[in-house]
């Protein structure tokens, strides 16, 4: 443990230290030792995209260089190399999400294009007009946006569980919320603006109690809390890979396996038939049967990497860090004046949405990027949060494995600059 | 084409500054100048909206004798700055006037400090001022035409 980890520890008044080096960490991922406008970057953005280590840049490389080929095609030594690291991929993600079975695993471009995929396919085989989809009031676009064109398409509802001001579920409103017509909760594991971490695991009891399916978007929650489907018994589970230091192009939809197999395809091509004739195709099982045409496979490949990667040095591990991390960074946000963060759940993950009394959110992200600092801002892809909240737009810092307290002092000393100049 | 005095006073400005955080200083000193009354509430309207910004950007033309004088406003300081070195850059100017300035010009405004973004938000903003006088001058010929 570093001096940094140690001031982390010590002034949360623990004297436990766990095993992770952060500084040690940082030194895995070239980007961090970039200079942005002749300072140092401190990049808290991991909440959009993160950051890729080595290992990840080296395995999609290392494709390229010896043994890229295209998948399930070609009879030689290449294609058969490719095909296997592809499928050894796939059988990493399995194992990491707890899955009970590879094939239980579908490759995606992203977390967007596999809950299209669901409502797509699962939605209009099993929902019909009148039936709900009951989502939650802190829900990125891509868990709102596909279930309202199944709206228009075929004419279902989408229905919205409240947040309390704090930014939790209100869980009381969210069981009176699932009554008969309810046939499916979708709903994100750990907000993209609030950071709050959503009880997934008493979500789906709830639901499967009244034998309604539990979709789970774990685009942010998967990269903070290590996830395991076959506990929670989920019936989908989605995420991404760019977001969990693997590259972008790559998502994963993990569906239990007579789900998927009572599904049809998403989309028709190659890879996903098992023989074609005009007289009538016939498709493979899952998960082929959801991977129409060349996937994307030095990023599968290297989303396998990223999860190597995390697997080392320890979800649990990572977890606490950034659990340290998200206290100090409370604590010192809370002494600026003037500073409002949007979302203090009790149980919450690495994300602070904030804004700046007399300032625009625009102008602050901005003397924060010429200080070297990257937030986002704006409405974070959650305008009926935003509309929740009786904000435009937030500026937001979240945070990743390889953040640390310098980082937060950085962003702490940027913001009262910014008040300097603008206010 | 008129000697346009204040985009020169501007550009002349920022081609003294040779640090871009102080341009930006320089910038956000112009839009704490630009104050709320400037630009009234009552004005601050969908239609005079200028779309496709990220921050609020309010633009209205007050055009008198054949010349655009413009007026302007934006929630967000940095963009107002931006705002009303354009407005004052390119105000007194007739729609053919208007027509004549290019890409160059905006770019004298010495734009190093400015993200790609915004400069393209730059352009939209002379390409906005642009049909605004277009619109007038439309206004103009149909009253001397009827």
């Amino acid at each position: 443990m570093t001096d940094q980890g140690n001031i982390v520890k010590l002034r949360m008044g623990d004297n436990s230290l766990h095993a992770f080096d952060v500084e040690k960490v940082r030194l895995d991922f070239p980007i961090l030792s970039e200079m942005v406008y002749n300072k140092p970057l401190v990049f808290l953005d991991s909440g959009a995209s993160a950051q890729k280590p080595k290992v990840v840049i080296d395995a999609m490389d290392d494709v390229y260089r010896h043994y890229y080929a295209n998948v399930h095609r070609g009879a030689h030594y290449l294609s058969q190399k490719s095909t296997d690291a592809f499928e050894d991929a796939r059988v990493k993600v399995a194992d990491f999400i707890n899955a009970a079975s590879p094939d239980e695993v579908v490759f995606t471009k992203n977390t967007t294009e596999a809950i299209n995929l669901v409502a797509q396919s699962w939605g209009r085989k099993f929902l019909k007009a009148g039936d709900e989809v009951l989502v939650s009031e802190m829900e990125h676009h891509a868990n709102i946006v596909p279930w309202q064109l199944l709206e228009q398409q075929i004419g279902i509802k989408v229905k919205v569980a409240p947040i309390n001001d704090a930014g939790e579920l209100l869980m009381d409103e969210f069981s009176k919320l699932l009554t008969a017509s309810v046939k499916l909760v979708a709903i994100t594991g750990c907000s993209n603006v609030l950071g709050t971490i959503v009880p997934v695991d008493q979500i789906t009891q709830l639901a499967h109690a009244k034998n309604i399916p539990v979709l789970i978007d774990g685009s942010q929650s998967v990269v903070h809390q290590s996830v395991d489907v076959n506990a929670l018994d989920c019936d989908f589970f989605i995420f991404t890979g760019h977001k969990l230091y693997g590259p972008t192009g790559v998502g994963v939809l993990y569906g239990k396996i007579d789900v998927l197999k009572s599904m049809p395809p998403y989309q028709g091509g190659g890879d996903m038939i098992e023989t074609v004739s005009f007289d009538g195709t016939t498709f493979k099982e899952p998960p082929h049967r959801f991977e129409a045409g060349t996937p994307a496979i030095a990023e599968v490949i290297g989303l396998g990497a990223a999860i190597d990667y995390v697997n080392e040095l320890g979800m649990d591990n990572i977890a606490a860090h950034e659990q340290d991390l998200l206290a100090y960074t409370t604590e010192k946000l809370k002494q600026i004046d003037g500073l409002r963060v949007f979302g203090n759940a009790k149980n919450k993950a690495g994300i602070f949405s904030f804004l700046v009394d007399g300032t625009h959110p625009f102008d602050v992200a901005t003397i924060l990027d010429r200080q070297g600092i990257a937030v986002r801002v704006g409405q974070h892809c959650a305008e009926p949060l935003m509309k929740r909240l009786g904000v435009d737009g937030t500026v937001r810092a979240s945070m990743g494995l390889y953040n640390n307290t310098a980082d937060v002092d950085a962003l702490v000393s940027a913001i009262n600059k910014a008040k300097e100049m603008l206010i | 084409m008129p000697a346009l005095e204040k985009f020169q006073e501007f550009a002349n400005a920022l081609d003294i500054i040779d640090d871009d955080d102080m341009r930006f200083e320089y910038i956000i000193d112009i839009g704490k100048k630009l104050k709320d009354e400037d630009f009234p509430q009552a004005l601050r309207t969908p239609q005079n909206i200028m779309h496709g910004c990220m921050s609020q950007v309010w633009l209205l033309n007050q055009p008198k004798d054949g010349k655009n004088y413009f007026i302007g406003f934006s929630d967000a300081i940095i963009v107002k700055g931006l705002v009303s070195m354009m407005i004052k850059s390119f105000s007194g100017l007739t729609a053919d006037e208007l027509d004549a300035l290019t890409v160059e010009h905006v770019q004298r405004l010495n734009l190093g400090a400015l993200t790609t973004q915004r400069q393209i938000g730059m352009m939209a903003m002379l390409e906005h001022f642009k049909k605004l006088g277009h619109i007038a001058q439309n206004i103009r010929d149909n009253k001397e035409t009827h």
